[in-house]
């Protein structure tokens, strides 16, 4: 029994090191945010010496978060339901074809993951001038999910394939319609990858800056919070305490996202399907 | 066989959180002041770097307030961004949807906005305004091109004296503020054996090209200097090359704080402001931001020069070319609006709130900061105290600004020689087709 405690000191040690690796730097992010600068340079792992929100407060105040949240928020949540509303009826088609079409249609959307990001900056700006949406976050609701769209039905495609077709028929034979099968009897089932989709997007949706920046622009009105942080930040001296308060608050969806939906997702990683 | 579930009680909660969930974010994406980023056609659209927490954002955010409020008809929309302006107005106004007035530095991308058509130039405005009067010759010569055009309307300016931290000095035992080479030399040994850093500089970016630029000035006349700027050829300038021996001889003997060539005008600013580092050459808009804490202990003058300089005292740059109201095509067309808000900025009132928010002002006024007692300082100084060297801001090719700020991180490496650093200088002019 020693023995075998022994041979796993090793895993132990790496297990809690990298677990030390990743949470120095949150405890380092999270106390400054009670610090000024002063404290932040002088003894960056040190405790902050209070819990004030001042940094917080100011952080809000100075970049516009509340509208920068609302505003990521929106277009995150509109860019999700429009990548769902489009890859689910995609993939379950995509899914139970079996025709060369389908084959095709199929390579179409991975060769979605061979185009650069920045390739398609100057093509999407003159679009979103030519529809009139520049300076727009509809044009972002709209844009967000066409980048989304390869991982998007690639990935429930391949969790489609796994129902059994016996269970479409059955359906079928109790007088379910097409739609009716997407609903109840594909979807439910491919929850963890809908989930994995959802919230692999969100993450992608929330953080994007480029081409919120080309597109949404100045506007404080209308950016999100990647763009407010930002102005935040000041060639001339940054308040680091504030910035780092600001980037806990925007932080704070992620994670709340993240936990709601990590079970589904570590289903989805384990379950065989994500793994193409 | 699995029992095929239709519609149910639970669907109909499903169904009924996704209406809901429609209903919040539907009105909220369509709404027609939302959908759109609020351009007044009736009203003045202002595009400003002054925002977030750049030093005079306070002031500028104030004098709007008080424009609306005594301008009740005119909707004033301002938009902000910080360092990324030049490029968000530069795509703005492809798309036609660019502000009216610009509040932004002249500096990089923005040194060919008049050439290209991005903005208007003003001169006619300036004159029929009879607002002439109200700036300073050096800004008002350095925001008019080649061609004789004056760019925009010259706003804030920028000082650039050194800040030396006389407590930080005493400790390490250097006797008052080093004025000359050998003696920031010997005080860069002195605050080194105390474990302080000499002088701290943004080496990895325009700070540290900026004192690069100025260091190099030590044996070039203004002329010969601005002519080296505008070509890039450091190896036919004997001053020049100069200049970046003695450049690197600096760097060798230990005066730059460690690393220098990763760090940034924003860590500067705070190793000066933690009292970590004993020297820096900073904007006096940095200044600013020192807390008294550490600003009772500073005091400001020049960059030390050796004897045998062109210059007879310690050097300062004054950057004339700071920020400055520029007007787009759109602003052309609502002039009137324009010249109300301009006109309300160059005020005596408004003037005296920025510089009591501790700015440097482009145009004429009286006022010192009192607030800001190392921004005063810098203002204060005459020529009896330091000597005027060049700011390259208006004379370095935009092309060439990106390229030769990425150049600088090789004059502040170990290990790089002054014919390195030349060469490195002369490729980013070359690599920038200037």
């Amino acid at each position: 029994m020693k023995r075998i405690r022994l041979s796993w000191l090793p895993a132990h040690v790496l297990a809690w090191g990298y677990a030390a690796l990743l949470l120095i730097p949150v405890y380092y992010f999270l106390a400054s945010a009670f610090k000024d600068n002063g404290a932040i340079f002088s003894s960056p792992l040190g405790l902050p010496t209070s819990l004030s929100p001042d940094n917080f407060t100011r952080a809000f105040d100075l970049g516009g978060l509340g509208n920068a949240v609302t505003n990521s928020a929106l277009v995150t949540v509109g860019g999700l339901a429009v990548t769902l509303f489009l890859a689910l009826p995609a993939s379950f088609a995509l899914a139970r074809s079996t025709g060369r079409a389908a084959r095709v249609m199929e390579r179409a959307f991975s060769l979605g993951f061979l185009v650069p990001t920045f390739a398609a900056l100057f093509p999407t700006f003159l679009l979103a001038a030519a529809t009139g949406l520049f300076h727009t976050r509809t044009f972002m609701v709209l844009l967000l999910p066409a980048t989304a769209m390869p991982l998007s039905v690639v990935l429930l495609t391949q969790f489609m394939r796994t129902v059994p077709p016996e269970l479409e028929e059955a359906a079928r034979m109790d007088g379910a319609g097409t739609l009716a099968v997407l609903r109840h009897i594909y979807a439910p089932i491919s929850m963890p990858g809908i989930a994995a989709v959802v919230l692999l997007n969100f993450l992608n949706f929330w953080n994007e800056y480029l081409y919120s920046l080309i597109i949404i622009g100045p506007d404080p009105d209308q950016r999100t919070t990647q763009l407010a942080l930002p102005t935040l930040v000041s060639t001339s001296g940054t308040d680091y305490g504030v910035l780092t308060a600001a980037t806990v608050l925007t932080l704070l969806p992620v994670y709340v996202v993240y936990t709601v939906l990590q079970r589904r997702m570590q289903a989805a990683l384990v379950s065989g399907a994500v793994k193409m | 066989m699995p029992r095929v579930s239709l519609p149910s009680p639970a669907l109909n909660r499903r169904r009924f959180l996704a209406t809901a969930a429609g209903g919040l974010i539907a009105p909220a994406l369509a709404g027609c002041g939302s959908l759109t980023s609020g351009y007044e056609p009736d009203g003045l659209v202002l595009h400003s770097q002054l925002g977030g927490s750049t030093p005079g954002a306070p002031a500028f955010a104030a004098a709007v307030d008080t424009f609306r409020k005594r301008n009740p008809r005119t909707p004033v929309k301002v938009l902000s961004n910080a360092d990324d302006l030049q490029q968000v107005y530069e795509t703005s106004k492809l798309a036609g949807k660019e502000a009216d007035i610009v509040l932004v530095n002249l500096y990089d991308k923005s040194l060919a906005w008049t050439e290209v058509g991005a903005t208007v130039p003003v001169n006619g405005h300036m004159k029929r305004w009879g607002l002439h009067e109200r700036v300073l010759q050096g800004p008002l010569r350095e925001w008019t091109d080649g061609k004789g055009r004056l760019r925009g309307f010259p706003y804030l300016r920028t000082n650039w004296p050194v800040a030396f931290n006389t407590t930080l000095l005493e400790r390490a035992g250097v006797d008052g503020v080093p004025t000359t080479v050998d003696q920031l030399l010997t005080a860069a040994k002195k605050l080194r054996r105390k474990g302080i850093s000499p002088v701290t500089i943004g080496g990895n970016d325009w700070s540290g090209q900026k004192l690069l630029l100025q260091v190099m000035q030590t044996y070039m006349r203004p002329a010969e200097a601005k002519e080296v700027m505008r070509t890039g050829d450091f190896s036919g300038s004997r001053g020049a090359r100069r200049g970046l021996e003695l450049f690197v001889e600096l760097r060798k003997g230990g005066v730059f704080a460690d690393s220098a060539q990763g760090l940034t005008s924003d860590l500067m600013t705070t190793q000066v402001s933690t009292q970590k580092a004993a020297i820096a050459s900073m904007l006096s808009s940095a200044m600013g931001k020192v807390p008294r804490s550490a600003a009772e202990h500073i005091t400001v003058g020049g960059w030390p020069v050796p004897d045998d300089a062109v210059y007879e005292r310690p050097t300062i740059m004054r950057a004339n070319a700071s920020l400055g109201m520029w007007i787009s095509p759109n602003g052309e067309e609502k002039i009137d609006r324009v010249e109300r808000f301009i006109r309300f900025m160059y005020s005596e009132e408004i003037v005296s709130r920025f510089v009591h928010g501790g700015r440097d002002m482009a145009l004429r006024t009286d006022q010192f900061s009192t607030e800001y007692p190392l921004v005063a300082a810098g203002q204060k100084l005459t020529s009896d105290d330091v000597s005027e060297c060049v700011t390259p801001d208006v004379y370095v090719p935009a092309a060439a600004t990106q390229p030769l700020i990425q150049a600088t991180g090789v004059a502040f490496s170990p290990g790089s020689d002054a014919r390195k650093v030349r060469t490195a200088l002369e490729k980013a002019y070359r690599s920038a087709g200037a």
